[in-house]
């Protein structure tokens, strides 16, 4: 794309996207044709000095293109839970922080429609030297949460985290566990639609962790869709309805959850025999 | 995400909430610092130039804080902003928010001390007898100007520095010669006519001397100058618009 198309798009935003697809009311992730390069060097520049030397010298090295997911589409319907099935370096990582707008894809098109909860790391914006109560500000502000809705959950909010009198601590004397529930706490709270989640179930003790998995199953019973990253076949099963299977940046298989577990698991086997 | 101007508008105030209250964290007299901060490295300042330039011009304290003020804010935001994108990597790879509220919070934070160093200005106006003028309104219009210059560096210089560290060394060498080149110490009388044209170029010291004919000298701000301004803060507004949207979501590749 050249820097003029570049430059009028700022201007007309959405102007080369393509809403057709999106008039089937139900799909809220639409994704198209999605590809990811990350370019790589082996000695990553990144001194001016070292450009200007390396460009007069010209011994640039070429950079090289890692394509860390190839033509991907798919469509998810509201309601959908879809499980995400791959071995590590498969890109599925990499496709949820797409799908959680933290990356743009090198090429393809992703609608979404909806307010997305990213469970991917919880309590990536605390500041260590507030409080818990002054952190649950600054963290739904960084969710894109408002004041007075945060006023509203504010109760709510300490009470599922069980932190008690310790929200009035600063964050830097919490335990990760501590951090780790009301981070959690926090990013369900914010009634998504899509709840985007990588490997985040099991957070704090085995009560919280009781109370969390409940916590997602009344979420899923009030028809939130999710996405859901996991190693973990058994739970893929159990809370998923449909399933893609990602193998070295390519859409292997996408279908209904046990069909898709049941071949992912098969060649998994195959592959450890061979 | 981020869809209306209320939610972005609440994240500001807490990003710029937070830079306040973690600036001055653990010590006694907390935020009192960002008044007592500028005040007495002002009064040092003061103390040092007063001898060596304050017979050339009348209530030098006054000539020179109120150059010094707009320099410090132009020099503190514009590195705030630089450094923004890159100070929040951490979150920046993890969750989508919008990178230039980080920018923006920093020259907003920035603006803050500004306004409270302006306290300053007018208790030494006070204190050493200097004359208020009604004209001291119009110095809104070149500080609304050079916020606008500052945001547009600001926003190239937070995509600069992301691609390339060195940008902070080098930015930093170059304010100083911007503090040198923008008359905030001396008289502009010592310096050559030939070189003082060379001064009315830098936007900076344009900027000065519009707040101090408003402030200080109960004049309406040249509109020359003022129109010089103009047009480099608007051009530089434009370029770093343009550079941090085709910029920013390849910026969380760089971090």
């Amino acid at each position: 794309m050249g820097i003029f198309n570049k430059i009028k798009n700022i201007f007309n935003p959405g102007a080369n996207k393509d809403y057709a697809n999106l008039l089937d009311e139900d799909v809220v992730v639409n994704v198209e044709h999605i590809s990811m390069e990350f370019k790589i060097t082996r000695d990553k520049i990144d001194t001016l000095k070292e450009y200007v030397i390396r460009t007069l010298k010209r011994s640039k090295k070429e950079k090289e293109k890692v394509r860390v997911l190839d033509d991907i589409s798919f469509k998810v319907y509201k309601g959908d839970k879809l499980g995400i099935l791959g071995f590590n370096g498969a890109g599925k990582s990499t496709l949820l922080k797409i799908l959680a707008g933290v990356y743009e894809p090198t090429s393809g098109n992703i609608q979404i429609k909806g307010k997305v909860a990213p469970l991917l790391e919880l309590g990536a914006g605390f500041d260590k030297n507030y409080t818990g109560k002054n952190n649950i500000y600054l963290n739904g502000a960084f969710l894109s949460m408002e004041k007075h809705f945060l006023d509203e959950k504010f109760e709510e909010i300490v009470e599922f985290s069980e932190l008690g009198e310790y929200i009035n601590y600063p964050v830097k004397n919490y335990s990760s566990g501590m951090r780790a529930k009301l981070g959690f706490s926090i990013a369900t709270l914010v009634e998504p639609d899509i709840l985007i989640v990588d490997e985040i179930l099991s957070v704090g003790d085995i009560k919280f962790r009781k109370k969390s998995s409940e916590k997602i199953n009344e979420m899923m019973a009030e028809g939130v869709t999710v996405l859901l990253v996991s190693h973990s076949i058994s739970q893929i099963r159990k809370i998923c309805d449909k399933c893609i299977w990602i193998d070295n940046g390519k859409l292997v298989m996408e279908g209904e959850v046990n069909e898709v577990c049941d071949a992912y698991i098969a060649n998994a086997i195959r592959e450890k025999n061979n | 995400m981020f869809d209306t101007v209320s939610e972005k508008a609440f994240l500001l105030r807490q990003l710029v909430k937070r830079d306040l209250t973690s600036k001055y964290k653990d010590s006694v007299l907390g935020i009192l610092w960002s008044f007592f901060n500028p005040l007495l490295i002002m009064l040092v300042f003061t103390a040092i130039f007063s001898m060596l330039f304050g017979r050339n011009i009348d209530n030098y304290p006054v000539y020179f804080l109120s150059g010094r003020i707009l320099y410090d804010f132009y020099s503190s935001a514009t590195k705030g902003a630089m450094n923004s994108v890159k100070r929040n990597a951490s979150l920046l790879k993890k969750i989508y928010v919008p990178k230039y509220m980080f920018s923006v919070s920093a020259v907003c934070y920035e603006f803050v001390n500004f306004l409270i160093s302006f306290v300053i200005l007018f208790g030494v106006m006070l204190i050493t007898g200097a004359e208020f003028h009604w004209t001291a309104i119009f110095a809104i219009i070149p500080i609304m100007l050079f916020i606008i210059l500052i945001f547009g560096v600001g926003l190239i210089l937070a995509v600069c520095n992301t691609y390339f560290s060195d940008i902070g060394h080098l930015y930093n060498v170059f304010t100083l010669i911007l503090m040198y080149a923008s008359a905030l110490f001396y008289p502009i009388e010592i310096v050559p006519a030939k070189i003082q044209a060379i001064f009315t170029l830098n936007p900076v010291y344009s900027a000065v001397t519009c707040f101090r004919e408003s402030v200080v000298y109960g004049l309406f701000p040249d509109l020359s100058t003022l129109s010089y301004l103009a047009a480099f803060a608007f051009t530089v507004f434009g370029i770093g618009v343009i550079l941090f949207n085709i910029y920013e979501k390849k910026l969380a590749l760089e971090l």
